[in-house]
This record gives C-alpha cells, structure tokens and sequence, in this order.
C-alpha cells in the first residue's frame, strides 16, 4: 500500500528524489560523532520552532498584557512550563551547538573551497541565531527582558554618527515602551526567522552539493561511509540525549520568574544574557571615548574575520597541526570569549558600585572596627537605607548620614536618636528602634561615627530644615524614587474614644490593585522589603518593633502573617495583603505612633514593585506565588517518565541488537 | 576506496538496526514533545472557568421571606485578564443561616424576570413563565424551576458564586 501511495505521489511530485538528496550522501572517513553538531542544532531549532509558535497561541504582545499572558501559559495552561521551558533553555543550546559546530568546522578547515558558501551562510546563521536571543530577551516584559533590551539598544546607541539613529529604529520612539516591544516581537517571530530559514536552506544546499570534508589525513578518508543512516544514527542518539538534557534543565531549573518590567526601579542591576557577557566585560576595558570601539568596532572586526576567512587562509591544507597560525588565532578568540564570559558572569555590578564607594571615602569597609562592620550589616538590614543615604546611596526622606562621623553629635545622643526618636524631635517620623539590644545598638552607632571625611565628599540630599522636617511629619511621601516613613499619625486621627471594635487594625477602604493579579518575583521582592518593610516589619518580616499607643504594643509581624490574610491559592492571598499595601491601614489603640502608609495610593512603590513585595510575603508564609496551578503532568513526574521511557527503549533495542547478532 | 559493511549480510542486519533505531527516537521524541503540546491546546478549552464567591451584602438587612434584586461586583477572570462585572441576583433570607438565591436569568429563554409583590410570583415579561417563591413552574413555558446560586454567610455578610446555565433545556446545565 505504502509503495503505491509512493509511486502515487512520485508520479506526480518528485518525492523519492527528495528522500535521495536529502539523505544519500557519501562521507569520506566514515560517520562520527564529531559530525552530529550541524544535525543536533537543527533538532534543537525544530524544537525552538514548535515551541515558539505554540507560546503564540497564548502570548500577548502588548505591553500590559505580555508579562501577565506569558505567566498563565507556565502556570496555568498543561505543560505551559515546559513549552516555555524548552524555548527558554532551547535558546541557549542553540548558540551553544552553534559555537561548538562553527569550533569543529573550523578546526576540520571545513571552510576551504570549494566550501565558501556553506561558511558564509554558517557565519549568516550564527549572527541570525544571536539577534534572535537578543530580540527574544525582551519579550516576557519582565526585569530581565526590560533591560537587557535597554542595555543592549543602548549599545547599539553608542555607534558613531548612526547610534542615535539606530537606537531609535529599535526602539520605535525615543524611550521603551509598546512600540519597542511590537518592534522586538516581529523581528524575533518574522524577519529574523526568515532570514534564519533562508540562511538554513542555502547552508543545507551547499554542504549537500560540496559533500562533507571529512578527515583531513588521507589514509582515514580512503574509508567511506554512508550519511543513511549511520551519521543520522549517530544524530539521533545524540538529538535525543539533548532534548532529556533540555527537560532536565527545564524541571530542575526553571526559567526565572522575574518581575514585571519596570521602568523607574532603581534596585534592579541589570545584567545581560549569558551569551552577550562578553560584550558587557569587554565594554570595562574601553571607558569614555572609547566605548564604541568595544561595543561596535572589535564585534565588527570578528565578524569581518569570520566572514572573510575563507578567503584569507585559502591554502588546501586542513590538517590543523599544520596551520598553527589559523590554531593559535582561533585558541586566543575561544579562550578571550570564555574568559570575558566567566568575567562577565562572576561580576556583580553592586559589588562594583560598593568598592567604588569605598575608594572614595577614607572610611572603605576594611578601615572599619569589626563592630562598626556589624553596624553596618545591621543599617541595611534593619532598613535604615530605605530612608537615610550614605555616599550617595539610600533613601532621601531621612537626613543624609554621609558626614554623621564629623556632625558633632555624641554616641549618647545617636543612641537616644536610635531608641526613641521622640526624644529630640517629638514630631519626628523616624520610627523607634528600641527592640535593639545594647550590642546592636553600639555597633549601629559605632558605623555611624565612622561615617565621614569633612572634605571632599559631598552630601546628595541636604538635612532637611526643620519646616522642612515637620512638612514630612503631615504629608506621606509621596515621590515614586522615595522610600517612605511609616506614617505618623495626628492624633485626633486616632483617638477613637476606647470604642475599640476588637480588629487589631482598621484597613483603609478600597479594592486590591493591579498588583494583585501580577506574579511578581519573591527574589527582587526579598530586596524591597529590606529596603522598604523592615524598619518596622523587622527583618525578613518577623516583627518585633514596637508600636506605642496601638493595641498590640507592636507593629505586626509577617513571618507568620495574620491567619485571616492566608489563602493557599496565591491570587486570592495577595489580593488580600495588596489592599493593605495599596491603601494602608491605621493600628487600633488609643493613640498608635506608626501606621502602614498606602504605598499604592500615594504612588511612593510602583504597581510592580509592589506585587515583588507581596511575592516574597508569600513566600515567607510558604505560599509560593507563581505555584504551577495546572501542570498537565507535574513537571519532575514528566521527566522521570520521559527518562524511564527512553532508557526502556535503548535498553531493548541495544538487548535486540545483541540477541540478533549473536545469533 | 573501503566501505562501512554496507553489502554484507551483518552490514544489512546493522543498517534494519539503525533504521529501526531511529525511527523509534524519531516516534519517541515526537510523543514526548507532542502530547503536551496537543494536550497546552485541547485541555484548556474543555475547562470549566473558575468561579468564586462574590460578596453581594448584609444578611441582616435582608427582610426575611421577601424577594430581593441585589446588585454585587464579580472578578471574572478571562485567562490572564481579570475584570469586574455587575451582576444582579435575586435573594430570598429564609432564616439568619439560610438565604436562597435565584439566577435573574428566566430558564426558558434568558430573559430577566421579576418580582410582582401583589402576586407573590417572579414573572417573565417575555413569554409569561410564573414561578413561585420556591423557583417552581406555575404557568408558562419555562423548562425547569428557577436556577439557584451556591450561597454562603461569613460573618453576617452573604455570599453568592455567579454561574450561567444552558437556557431551555429541562435540566440545570452550568454553561
């Protein structure tokens, strides 16, 4: 029946010529496992294809609805995780077999005449397969995507005379934003796709008219080997060893869930893709004017050699002991991309920030006695940040305490200052940090007298004056880049008469915002809240800062938080601390000194940074905000299936095969 | 120039192994990554959407016995787009722990029916369906009772899960 539906179709459509061109082949030296690299990248770029088009069943690219959409297809539709998954770790494989394949050809001399072509279009699908990782990247709209888009069009920004231009295009307007986003999405689905099937087709064609090279010593090429089916053998193995690997990567490290994008977050260190590292390292060697030519020239200037080289090196010789020139420019390119890659991946953008700091000031991190180090810890850590700046860096709603070492106040009085706030300035918003034992409260006090050099440091944010202070005292923050105070309550606001209701707080009126429904990033979250919460949630929000004059004596804890906010289902949890968050809410008691601001209301967090915070709440009440809530099949489950059935499988065909020719 | 066994009896034994091996990684793979696709599209379609309670008011200013047309804002979740939508309900408090309510939707055709007080019956406007207070079919070409709501009362306040049902059908169908 098959042969007549062959002969059918052959009548009509050369379809056995097909089969023959595409599989008949002859490879000088036999079939190897050095070939399958070319074959394995094109299992993975199907697999990249097919899970590409099927995110767009439920992916939407619009800037309100790309973050959230690209979420419910991994939590909510079956085996969303794993569509996405594969695409996400499939991305990187890519360039990886890419890199390996284009090492091997070049290493085989691969690239000779009459090979020119096949190279050409090989060097097309390396760039092509790069700018789909960069255009990909930012897809998600999430933290991540957001900036490394920024970073990279800025780059793009930094060639002379057309940068501006460019910069522009990419970004469809003068800043990010939907154009940009609708730019990146056509670009990654469309154009460079095509350009990707174009490249693929002309690069097929041409190693299929040229032939595989095969080893460059003639004895072993005098041995000949058929690419049906022992190379495609060998392909298949290792196709299917990759694709577990990608599952495995895909169960036991999954895609991030960022954060949604955000423009104005200033906690965010950006940090590129793994495969552009090099580029981010390289930039540090090139400072100032020099910028574009670690940007734009040395790249262009690789890829000019990439793609000039066949006709450079056009010696027939390939044997690569006999090319030590072609060996040894193609050893110090590897190990310059690894190494700036590792660089790039080992260094942290805050760390460098921190030391930079410290040259700067007499008083670096190592000057300091173990105590004032302990301070120092305890000053982040207890959220003092969130509103007092040192060098520069911090919050601006509290005095800047850059110059606190030379400002003439004693240990005394910083340690009143620290302990009861009231004390000197009775409408002060500071909140008392008097659950702090005498130890704390040296070592904090010991790091702010070591503050200061009195020359040639400036003071970012100037002491507020006292009108100033006192305008504060009455008026939430209401700045976006302010970390706010807790709110310092009037008291006529508060004395409700000893009508005490019995709720431990009364939650200002008002629905859950649009952070509720947004799956923020319990990682990005965990930064905020030290920054923003722990002055009076405490320290990973368990509690223990007191509240005078309210009725629990203390501001709540959140680690445990209130039983009458949990709900296992994260969404309906969220909504129930977002309305807290968004509008705040006021301690019941006679006269309570801290309230929780409406952090939403008066725009002082943004939307996302919001929904980060009320992920890692979450998760400190071990309720996991971005749960899989419709796996189709849970995800280690899948793969140990999928391993099982492929170890089966192998285990039974290799028993056949030995059975067989045994017998 | 040698050749890899091709022509030999254990050369055609080694390539039927080969080629069967292939296929069966081919097939394999094509599963694994299949039916999860197959199952991302078809799975979600044949999903009931989720609904929850929406709190519609105070049981204790419901008048007990007497029909009420209550109005309350439902979350509606579309996939990952949440809304609020207005819906209505009609709610009969028959003690302090038991309150009845009533889709306003008419069983017969979907046209809103309504409370006559000199009656005693909700009447359509439509094509003249009576039901009684109970939801039951006195007159008219209503199919089946009045479809009621799953209702519960936390703290005095009363909840209602909105859900939709098939019209003109003679049994209660969530749509």
């Amino acid at each position: 029946m098959f042969k007549n539906l062959k002969q059918w179709i052959d009548e009509r459509w050369p379809l056995t010529q097909m089969i023959h061109l595409g599989i008949d082949e002859d490879i000088p030296g036999g079939s190897s496992f050095a070939y399958v690299l070319g074959s394995t990248t094109i299992i993975v770029f199907l697999i990249q294809a097919v899970t590409g088009i099927w995110q767009l069943f439920y992916y939407v690219p619009t800037v309100d609805h790309a973050y959230d959409s690209l979420n419910y297809l991994r939590t909510a539709v079956p085996f969303g995780w794993l569509i996405h998954g594969l695409h996400y770790w499939g991305a990187s494989a890519m360039i990886i077999l890419v890199l390996l394949h284009l090492a091997r050809v070049f290493i085989w001399g691969a690239y000779k005449r009459p090979r020119e072509i096949t190279w050409l279009a090989g060097i097309l699908l390396l760039l092509v397969t790069m700018g789909m990782s960069f255009t990909g990247a930012p897809l998600p709209w999430d933290e991540r995507g957001y900036w490394a888009a920024e970073v990279g069009t800025s780059i793009a920004g930094s060639v002379p005379l057309v940068g501006n231009l460019v910069k522009r295009i990419l970004l469809g307007a003068s800043t990010m934003g939907q154009l940009t986003l609708s730019r990146f999405f056509i670009l990654h689905i469309a154009l460079i796709s095509i350009l990707l099937i174009g490249g693929l087709a002309i690069h097929l064609i041409a190693f299929r008219k040229s032939g595989s090279v095969g080893p460059w010593d003639d004895k072993k090429r005098a041995k000949s080997g058929r690419f049906w089916p022992k190379q495609v053998f060998y392909d298949a193995i290792v196709g299917v060893v990759v694709f577990i690997i990608l599952i495995g990567l895909v169960v036991f490290l999954p895609p991030p869930f960022a954060g949604p994008a955000d423009p104005i977050d200033t906690t965010y260190v950006p940090k590129p893709e793994w495969n552009f590292l090099f580029l981010y390292e390289a930039l540090k060697f090139f400072p100032g004017k020099l910028e574009p030519l670690g940007t734009v020239g040395f790249p262009a200037l690789a890829i000019l050699l990439l793609v000039l080289l066949p006709f450079l090196d056009r010696k027939p010789e390939r044997n690569p002991a006999r090319r030590p020139y072609a060996m040894a420019i193609g050893f110090v390119a590897t190990v310059a991309l690894v190494g700036l890659t590792v660089a790039g991946f080992l260094s942290n953008p805050q760390n460098a920030q921190a030391s930079k700091a410290a040259v700067s000031t007499p008083v670096s991190s190592g000057k300091l006695s173990s105590s004032a180090r302990e301070g120092q810890n305890l000053f982040h850590s207890l959220g003092c940040s969130g509103c007092h700046s040192v060098m520069g860096s911090g919050g601006s709603a509290g005095p800047d305490l850059s110059n606190e070492g030379i400002s003439g106040r004693t240990r005394d009085w910083l340690m009143n200052q620290i302990k009861n706030p009231n004390s000197h300035n009775p409408n002060t918003i500071m909140p008392a940090f008097s659950s702090l034992n005498d130890q704390q409260l040296t070592q904090l006090v010991d790091y702010l007298l070591s503050l200061g050099s009195g020359d040639n440091l400036s003071i970012s944010t100037p002491i507020p004056s006292p009108q100033a202070q006192a305008a504060m005292n009455t008026t939430p923050v209401a700045t976006p880049q302010i970390s706010p105070e807790p709110t310092i309550i009037p008291t006529s606001q508060t004395d409700n008469g000893g009508t005490n209701t019995g709720s431990a707080t009364t939650n200002q009126e008002g629905p859950p915002g649009l952070a509720a429904d947004v799956m923020g990033s319990a990682q990005h979250g965990s930064v905020l809240f030290s920054n923003e919460c722990t002055s009076c949630h405490g320290n990973q929000g368990i509690g223990g800062v007191s509240n005078p004059g309210s009725d629990d004596g203390e501001v709540p804890s959140l680690n445990p938080i209130d039983s009458e906010f949990v709900d296992q289902n994260p969404q309906i949890f969220a909504e129930n601390i977002d309305r807290i968050i968004q509008h705040g809410s006021i301690p019941s008691g006679p006269n309570p000194k801290l309230a929780m601001p409406a952090f939403g209301e008066t725009n002082t967090l943004t939307q996302q940074e919001i929904s980060d915070i009320e992920a890692y709440v979450l998760q400190i009440n071990h309720v996991n905000r971005t749960q899989l809530v419709n796996p189709g099949i849970p995800p280690k489950q899948f793969f140990l299936i999928t391993l099982a059935v492929f170890t089966v499988t192998g285990v039974a065909l290799s028993l056949g095969w030995w059975f067989r020719h045994s017998g | 120039m040698g050749q890899e066994k091709e022509g030999t009896e254990d050369g055609l034994k080694r390539r039927g192994f080969m080629e069967l091996t292939i296929a069966v990684l081919a097939a394999l793979s094509g599963l694994a990554i299949g039916l999860p696709l197959i199952g991302s599209v078809i799975k979600p379609s044949l999903q009931k959407g989720q609904q929850r309670f929406a709190r519609v008011g105070k049981v204790d200013t419901l008048k007990t016995g007497t029909p009420e047309d209550l109005n309350f804002a439902d979350i509606t979740e579309d996939a990952y787009i949440r809304s609020t939508d207005l819906h209505s309900v009609w709610v009969i408090k028959n003690s302090d722990t038991n309150v009845t309510a009533y889709s306003p939707i008419c069983p017969h055709l979907g046209c809103r029916y309504k409370w006559q007080a000199d009656s005693d019956h909700f009447v359509c406007p439509c094509h003249g369906s009576v039901f009684d207070k109970d939801g039951k079919v006195l007159a008219g070409p209503a199919p089946r009772p009045l479809d009621t709501l799953p209702t519960k009362i936390e703290n005095g306040d009363l909840y209602v899960e909105w859900e939709q049902f098939k019209e003109g059908i003679p049994q209660k169908e969530t749509i």
